[in-house]
């Protein structure tokens, strides 16, 4: 049977274990993920995080030429804004459900939306996103897909998120994702094979983005890059594509998982190029695909040494650095911050499960004692560690960094900060220098108040982890 | 049945209350509901107002209900996060509000409330699904909750204040402008004798809350601030002053002068204040003349905003400044009666000039009317910014979501926010001027 035959993939804790909530040593964690029975944990005390909603809406911001309704009530589509903001390129739309609709469902409201937008902007494709009242109230959004499918000749795509049914955000990357092969790749691949290879991009910083298809535009590589920033037919030619890398090894995994499974487009398994040699190694095993590897060493050897003398005598020597990242980012972040010289405090990522074992392994050998912290915007635990951990210096993409400065740590964001390739270590490495030179902000935001009870900080930083009773 | 909207600024009703639970000082808000809504409120409505943020993060306590949740219930989810919440966030007062989810599933938040009463917590609530309203729907009921609620955590015994004046109407962030409009209108009052219980921002916490039974007046400037100063009118017969908007420039000699009538106050001391504030805002005109001459300040503008920015604004810039009022857009979708009443008003600002005045929230309408409407300046929220790029006129982005503005204690209302109008009206005209003569 087809995987992309269900209206929504299964979730991330159901496909992958994954943990939203967890705390203690990396050894720990690693052991655990030995085992075949991973416990859910949950929050008896919790603050608001990214739901798979918000995950899929990131992904539906970077298609080109598209209109996105939110089938549901105002505050749904509160997100748009900021993606409107960030240059996003679809139109954001909200069905505007209303208390009266909840009860009665709301197609009729659906199907005026579709066709009224289709007729204003004469869109490529049209997303239908899910939601909580929808979920609940189980309106009938297929039955709209199809009709107006067939009407105005147009491609619709329902993405069947729910803000409820899966504890990590993450899950709302793979619905999208699914979605968008459904109705947009065809049942199989085309008899003839292209030469493209797919850059499998999700929810990227544009100059990520960039910067890795400049990498690869150097080895003579001709991309396809899904789904960020692409139009609808890069999916249905993604499908006939030579092989996929990602540039992330979590985000974009069940689209580089079903381009494989389902249409034989092989992916190329390897972590995020971030870091000197965590670059090289990613250019090395597009490379060794196609054959090509001594392109790849003497573009390596060639950017090192340009990275090297841009890098001059900077260094993270006696920096204890604290991340606070996604997964992926995370470990790979860790790895750069000790190729330039620097140790890790600790990590809080948003999400640990299968897709990180072999981080964990490896890390378990050579730091078993490092702490590992799972949350999404659990801010009160984060601080609660910090205040422990004192480290140097913090880097993070949360909303909540204004928090941890207010402990008078030297805080970095890469919410906006590119930091894929060589010029991404230069970059970071610029913005830490700069952190560490001028501390006086920090010491000004130290002046006022934490939101907690002293109380809580006397609190293990685990307390409202609990494992789950089912 | 309502219509789709795009790029819609209003948000939600349980947005609306967060607003104004997060504005006062030592008030928690405990959303009950999906994890997400907090984001979204934060990415979408807190972010994009200038970078007020009271946490420096998104909301600091929200039940993030599960599947299970949804499918057997949320009462003892929200029982388990509000008792945890007292525990782990300081906070003088803990309000429950709900988000869709929670309230399809029918929990009882009364009920949990009444349980945190029971321990004495400082606890009260709002069903705020997003599916009852947008963000002004939001401020009522959260504001109806503590008007209603509060007498019953903390009696006060209430001595009459005969110069206490509550401030009603302006949503803390719809309003990026809040903490100036309202801190200026609070100068104000005190220039002429009087105590404004501003009851949002800085310093202003439980404490204003408990005395607003206590006040002489109510001062509404706002449709939105009708129904607090009614709820009070009924339960301590305190009256009200009702204005549109909050006044901008010299629209605040009639309210000043109405106030000291109606309360009694020093006429003396009045007139003095009103004359040294005219007399400021009359040269501050006069510093700018030769740039407004020069760059030719006097055009006819569109100005898109609430209800309450575009009367003080839009009356200030047609009544003292000499621009051209062609098109109001109104975003916050006051009900018929009001928005007749405003078109009414609205229209002729200038005398034998006519203004259109216009009801719209949906961004793909306004962009195209003001398409139509051959201004030479845009005065309005980022959502509008494409628009004036492909006209190619100055735009300055003054409403609801300021995507690229910071926005601390700047205010738009009374005589200084008159003066940072200018400022800031005049230096978008002349950085447009500037970059067309030297590009």
């Amino acid at each position: 049977m087809s995987p992309l035959r269900a209206k929504a993939p299964r979730s991330r804790e159901k496909r992958l274990d994954t943990l939203g909530a967890w705390l203690g040593l990396v050894s720990a964690a690693s052991t655990e993920f030995a085992g075949d029975d991973i416990a859910q944990r949950i929050r008896t005390f919790a603050q608001s995080s990214n739901d798979d909603l918000l995950y899929a809406l990131r992904i539906l911001a970077g298609i080109r030429d598209s209109v996105t309704i939110i089938h549901g009530p105002r505050g749904c589509a509160a997100a748009g804004l900021y993606h409107i903001a960030a240059g996003s390129n679809t139109r954001w739309v909200v069905t505007n459900l209303d208390e009266r609709d909840t009860i009665m469902g709301a197609d009729r409201k659906l199907r005026k939306s579709v066709v009224a937008l289709y007729r204003r902007y004469h869109p490529a494709v049209v997303f239908i996103v899910g939601n909580p009242v929808i979920a609940i109230n189980n309106d009938d959004i297929q039955s709209v897909v199809e009709e107006l499918h067939e009407e105005l000749e147009l491609p619709i795509v329902p993405v069947y998120v729910t803000g409820f049914s899966s504890q990590n955000a993450v899950s709302g990357y793979d619905t999208a994702l699914h979605s968008l092969l459904k109705y947009l790749s065809g049942n199989s691949a085309t008899a003839l094979k292209n030469e493209r290879i797919n850059l499998l991009a999700v929810a990227e910083h544009p100059q990520d983005r960039k910067e890795a298809q400049e990498l690869l535009k150097q080895l003579g590589i001709e991309l396809n890059v899904i789904p960020d920033d692409s139009t609808i037919d890069q999916f249905r030619l993604a499908v006939s594509a030579r092989a996929s890398i990602p540039l992330s090894p979590d985000a974009p995994e069940y689209l580089g998982a079903i381009l494989d499974k389902k249409y034989g487009v092989p992916l190329i398994n390897v972590l995020r190029p971030v870091g000197v040699e965590g670059t090289g190694r990613w250019l090395k095993s597009i490379a060794t695909f196609l054959g090509n590897e001594e392109a790849a060493e003497e573009l390596h050897e060639i950017k090192s040494a340009e990275t090297a003398l841009q890098l001059g005598d900077f260094s993270l020597k006696g920096i204890k650095t604290y991340i606070s990242l996604s997964s992926a980012n995370a470990f790979s972040v860790l790895d750069l911050l000790e190729e330039l010289g620097g140790e890790v405090a600790g990590l809080t990522i948003t999400h640990l499960d299968r897709l990180h074992v072999r981080h964990l392994n490896e890390l378990a050998l050579r730091n078993p004692s490092l702490q590992i912290h799972v949350s999404d915007g659990q801010a009160f635990e984060e601080i609660s560690i910090l205040r422990k951990l004192a480290p140097d210096l913090y880097l993070g993409d949360a909303t909540h960094l204004g928090q941890v400065a207010r402990l008078g740590i030297p805080v970095v964001s890469l919410e906006s900060l590119a930091i894929v390739g060589y010029s991404g270590v230069v970059r970071l490495a610029r913005r830490i220098k700069t952190a560490l030179a001028n501390s006086s902000y920090g010491l000004s935001l130290a002046k006022v108040n934490s939101p907690y009870q002293d109380a809580w900080f006397r609190r293990s930083h685990n307390w409202h982890i609990k494992q789950e009773v089912k | 049945m309502s219509n789709h909207l795009e790029g819609s600024r209003n948000s939600c009703a349980l947005h609306g209350a967060l607003q104004l639970f997060e504005a006062i000082e030592g008030v928690i808000p405990v959303i009950h509901s999906t994890s997400g809504c907090g984001v979204q409120h934060y990415l979408g409505v807190t972010r994009l107002s200038g970078g007020n943020d009271p946490f420096s993060s998104p909301p600091v306590s929200s039940s993030n209900i599960a599947e299970k949740h949804v499918v057997f219930g949320g009462g003892s989810r929200l029982r388990e996060q509000l008792k945890n919440t007292v525990k782990v966030v300081q906070g003088d007062l803990y309000a429950i509000v709900t988000g869709c989810s929670t309230e399809m599933v029918g929990d009882d938040i009364p009920a949990m409330a009444r349980e945190g009463r029971e321990q004495e917590w400082p606890v009260v609530y709002a069903n705020t699904p997003g599916f009852s309203g947008d963000v002004h729907h939001g401020y009522h009921l959260a504001l109806k909750a503590l008007i209603e609620q509060l007498p019953g955590i903390w009696k006060r015994k209430g001595e009459f204040q005969t110069r206490l004046v509550n401030v009603w109407g302006i949503i803390p962030n719809q309003d990026p402008f809040w903490r100036g409009n309202l801190q200026e209108l609070g100068r104000l009052l005190e220039g002429i004798g009087l105590v404004p219980n501003l009851l949002l921002g800085s310093e202003q916490g439980i404490a204003a809350w408990t005395q607003i039974p206590e006040a002489a007046l109510n001062l509404v400037l706002s449709h939105w601030g009708k129904l607090p100063a009614g709820l009070l009118e009924q339960r301590y017969g305190t009256p009200s002053i009702i204005l549109e908007g909050a006044p901008v420039g010299s629209a605040a000699v009639p309210l000043l002068r109405r106030l000291t009538e109606q309360l009694k106050l020093d006429q003396i001391r009045s007139e003095e204040f009103i004359t040294r504030e005219e007399s400021l805002l009359n040269h501050q005109f006069a510093r700018l003349a030769d740039s407004y001459y020069r760059a030719g300040f006097q055009r006819e503008f569109v100005l898109v905003g609430e209800s309450a920015q575009v009367t003080g604004i839009g009356e200030f810039l047609g009544k003292s400044f000499g621009l051209l009022p062609r098109m109001l857009i109104i975003t916050d979708n006051p009900p018929d009666n009001v928005q007749e009443a405003l078109a009414d008003r609205l229209s002729s600002i200038v005398s034998g000039y006519d203004t259109e005045v216009i009801f719209s929230e949906d961004r793909a309408e306004i962009t195209d009317i003001i398409k139509t409407s051959d201004v030479q300046l845009i005065l309005a929220s980022s959502l509008e910014r494409e628009v004036a790029v492909e006209l190619d006129v100055p735009f300055l982005a003054l409403s609801f979501p300021l995507d690229d503005r910071i926005v601390l204690d700047r205010g738009y209302a009374g005589y200084r926010g008159a003066t940072a109008l200018l400022e800031d009206i005049g230096s978008s005209i002349l950085a447009f001027s500037n970059d067309r003569l030297f590009c």
